[in-house]
């Protein structure tokens, strides 16, 4: 239905019935204790993290059952995970990672700087295909340096890999079992696995050894696939599960007003926009494009694409991050858009058409908001709604106007660079877009570690973008988990992710 | 009768033949390339090449089609999932399972309500009993399940919280959560098809009532109860028969919705995921094994036709 890194869909989800205490009887005696039943619009993929596309369960599991060498928090900050701490060397160019001393994997085996180096050389195998090859193509070569010691050699400068070692790709795995990593993987993270039955449901156990002393609270977790969103509501609602995982914003409204139910809500870094090709007339005019971004009124078409459950933005940098530039947010500028349209010679209007991935509703709306305002300066838009494998397959990169939306990356760099450097992959499929001090700016920002200096790279590229972009990112979207009042502890991250590792249940 | 079974099981194995190709061809004709889409938006020509090549997409049509073919006759082997990377068929037989309780149960509600609901609707015809049936089998029909399948939800569930409203329960969690489990899904079902079998029984029972040999039992003074359970209903069941097992191998198929709102892990929820996530050998499987249901299901109802008509089994030659 979508390709990774896409915003996963928000429509539909499940939830379990009745006791998950039934449920679970005669397979576990261990979950005797506290159940966190979660609903899940979509059952995973694969089990082995390296084919990871789509999110949703497919991540959430996984950090459960695994660890990474780090990870983010909820301001998208690089934090311990495995790797206790981390340094590089004067140039960038050789990362040292030191591991945690006392972690073992679920079948009792230590974990070990030679698990994240097989881990590591497994995603840059070609036959893996996995999405974390392209991220670690400036990782010339890995070594354990000790068992507790990894040692990461770049072929150039590069700040952010404490960020790429975050992904949810790059789980580290135990070499000893991969033969049964589809069937029943082993980590070492919070939980373990029990059993998977695809599209029904995932049960996970506590793992007492976990080597972060007090974690996890509860004694285990279902991940039940239930995909329309009314049923898990319901379900949440009656008390057979304990929280709907991405909920969309249709249903955020209708929960608000029920009080045994809050919900938890964070701007992802899924973000939604207008892309134009700018090689294409009348595009390839920057005057074009200026009257274009113009148009948009933020706030406002983030109101109805999103019914107020999603944030505006700049670039695709998230409001929640510290480099977003708020202050660059203003509303639509149509006197200006109509003068700039004029002296570039389409003061009489014309006619644009815009095309649309079916099966996203937000993204529909912010469509039809932009046709709406368009019709002030005499732009006529019409909009055509494909089904999504066509889209992506035949329009996307191929057709001069769309609306399109991605999903988070960890960092800036991954955000912007293959977006708005002209050498950038994304660029060269979507906008075509160049710009000498962009390109400038988005280098200097991936050598440098400092983060004053990041801030003000990047903060001067969102000044750019706001004015003179390539197209018009509008908002990314609110991450909403609906849970029940007793769920405490209870975290969404910017990235789609639950964090259930200290999350409890009140009796 | 072994002629006539003969012949209509040669046509089911025809039949499953040429829908296996067609199955394959049309999973070969989706839009997006498989491996592109395996892969993902970092893929490059070269990779895809490479992964083409691995799960043998590079070969020639009628060879993949002989792989897949002589895979599923000579080993039994449904292939490998590309997505989940293991074997398809244990997860593709415990969907069917869980598909065919649901539609089992399904069917012997429609079938009883259905068969009652046409009798009573035939005898009491033109008055309210008869109004009431076909007010309520219209109601049915006309409302897709998925409409069906929410408001009971958010009725039972949400509301008064009496039913769960999801998921499905195996007979280890105690016959009570079983059955519960089904009670909604099976509802839903039924008011889609019951209109179909209520309304058919009701005519071909209109039409007996009205035949010479039921007026010659009725002067003859046999009571109204025999005259209605021996005498009509023996003979007006044959077309509804044929229905029953019709709907079974439309029910099969057409569970895919309340599957899908119900968070009932079945068949037809799998067919969805492999289309999905493209994933080729289980969209096949799947869809070839729903086409067996519902030839099998035809196959069923036919020869039990045949059982019942004479005329039929004996094809109008001497036997």
């Amino acid at each position: 239905m979508q390709r990774e890194f896409r915003v996963a869909p928000v429509s539909r989800r499940g939830a379990l019935a009745l006791g998950a205490a039934a449920v679970l009887s005669g397979r576990t005696a261990a979950a005797a204790g506290s159940i966190l039943r979660v609903a899940l619009a979509a059952g995973v993929g694969s089990l082995d993290p390296a084919k990871f596309r789509v999110g949703g369960m497919e991540t959430n599991y996984a950090a459960c059952v695994f660890n990474r060498l780090t990870r983010l928090d909820a301001a998208m900050q690089v934090q311990p995970d495995l790797a206790i701490r981390w340094e590089a060397s004067h140039d960038l160019k050789s990362w040292t990672f030191h591991l945690h001393p006392d972690v073992t994997f679920h079948n009792g085996r230590k974990c070990t700087a030679d698990d994240v180096v097989f881990t590591y050389r497994r995603l840059q195998d070609k036959a893996v295909a996995s999405v974390m090859r392209a991220f670690l193509s400036v990782v010339s070569d890995i070594e354990a340096v000790d068992p507790l010691t990894i040692r990461f050699t770049l072929s150039m400068p590069y700040a952010d890999l404490p960020a790429v070692t975050s992904g949810f790709q790059a789980m580290i795995l135990c070499e000893a079992t991969l033969d049964t990593l589809t069937t029943h993987p082993i980590g070492t993270g919070p939980f373990r696995f029990v059993e998977y039955r695809p599209g029904d449901r995932m049960l996970l156990e506590r793992n007492p050894d976990y080597f972060n002393a007090g974690v996890p609270k509860v004694d285990s977790i279902v991940l039940q696939v239930m995909p329309e969103n009314t049923t898990a509501v319901a379900a949440l609602e009656s008390g057979s599960v304990d929280v709907v995982y991405n909920l969309p914003p249709e249903q955020v409204e209708r929960l608000s007003h029920n009080s045994a139910v809050r919900v938890a809500e964070t701007a992802s870094g899924n973000w939604f926009g207008i892309i134009m090709h700018n090689q294409m007339k009348p595009f390839d005019d920057p005057r074009v494009r200026q009257a274009i971004i113009k148009l948009v009124d933020k706030s406002s078409f983030t109101d109805i694409a999103t019914f107020g459950h999603g944030t505006p933005t700049v670039s695709p940098i998230p409001p929640t991050h510290p480099y977003f530039r708020k202050d660059l947010l203003v509303g639509a500028d149509i006197p200006g858009a109509k003068r700039l349209l004029a002296e570039a010679g389409l003061g009489d209007g014309l006619m644009l058409e815009m095309y649309i991935p079916g099966s996203s509703p937000p993204l529909e709306r912010l469509a039809t908001a932009f046709r709406d305002t368009a019709k002030q300066v005499g732009i006529t838009v019409q909009l055509h709604i494909a089904p999504q494998d066509k889209f992506f397959a035949e329009m996307e990169g191929k057709v001069m106007f769309n609306a399109d939306y991605f999903s988070g990356r960890p960092t800036p760099d991954l955000m912007l660079y293959a977006w708005y450097h002209s050498t950038g992959s994304w660029n060269n499929t979507l906008w075509h877009y160049s710009n000498p001090e962009v390109d400038q700016l988005l280098d200097e920002a991936r050598g440098t570690t400092d983060t004053a200096q990041q801030a003000k790279l990047y903060g001067r590229f969102q000044e750019i973008i706001a004015k003179d972009g390539p197209g018009c990112v509008v908002f990314v979207q609110n991450f909403a988990c609906a849970v029940s009042q007793k769920v405490q502890n209870f975290t969404t991250l910017p990235l789609m992710l639950m964090d259930l590792s200290s999350t409890a249940l009140a009796s | 009768m072994a002629l006539y079974a003969f012949k209509r099981s040669a046509a089911v194995l025809l039949i499953l033949t040429v829908m296996s190709v067609l199955v394959f061809l049309a999973t070969h004709a989706l839009p997006a390339n498989t491996a592109a889409l395996i892969l993902g938006q970092y893929s490059t020509p070269e990779t895809q090449a490479a992964l083409e090549h691995k799960l043998g997409l590079d070969l020639p049509l009628p060879v993949q089609y002989w792989r897949w073919a002589a895979g599923i006759l000579f080993h039994g082997d449904l292939g490998q999932s590309l997505v989940m990377e293991r074997p398809i068929a244990p997860i593709l037989w415990d969907a069917l399972g869980k598909s065919a309780i649901l539609s089992v149960a399904a069917m012997a509600v429609v079938a009883t309500l259905g068969l009652a609901m046409g009798v009573v609707a035939a005898v009491w015809r033109g008055r309210w009993p008869d109004h009431v049936a076909s007010v309520f089998a219209y109601l049915g029909i006309s409302v897709p399940e998925f409409y069906w399948g929410l408001v009971l939800i958010l009725v039972f569930g949400s509301t008064f919280r009496l039913l769960p409203t999801s998921g499905a329960a195996s007979l280890s969690d105690g016959i009570a959560q079983f059955v519960a489990h089904l009670v909604l899904p099976v509802i839903t079902l039924t008011l889609t098809l019951l209109a179909h079998v209520a309304r058919l029984t009701r005519s071909s029972m209109i039409e007996v009532l009205d035949s010479t040999y039921v007026k010659v039992a009725r002067a003859r003074g046999l009571p109204e109860r025999v005259v209605i359970m021996r005498h009509a209903l023996r003979n007006a069941l044959l077309p509804s028969i044929t229905v029953l097992a019709q709907d079974f191998g439309f029910l099969i198929g057409g569970i895919v919705a309340v599957e899908t709102v119900f968070a009932y892990p079945g068949l037809g929820r799998m067919l969805i995921f492999s289309l999905e996530r493209q994933d080729l050998p289980m969209m096949q499987a799947a869809i070839l094994v729903l086409t067996a249901v519902y030839c099998v299901a035809n196959l069923g109802a036919d020869l039990l036709y045949g059982v019942f008509n004479p005329r039929i089994r004996y094809g109008g030659a001497v036997d």
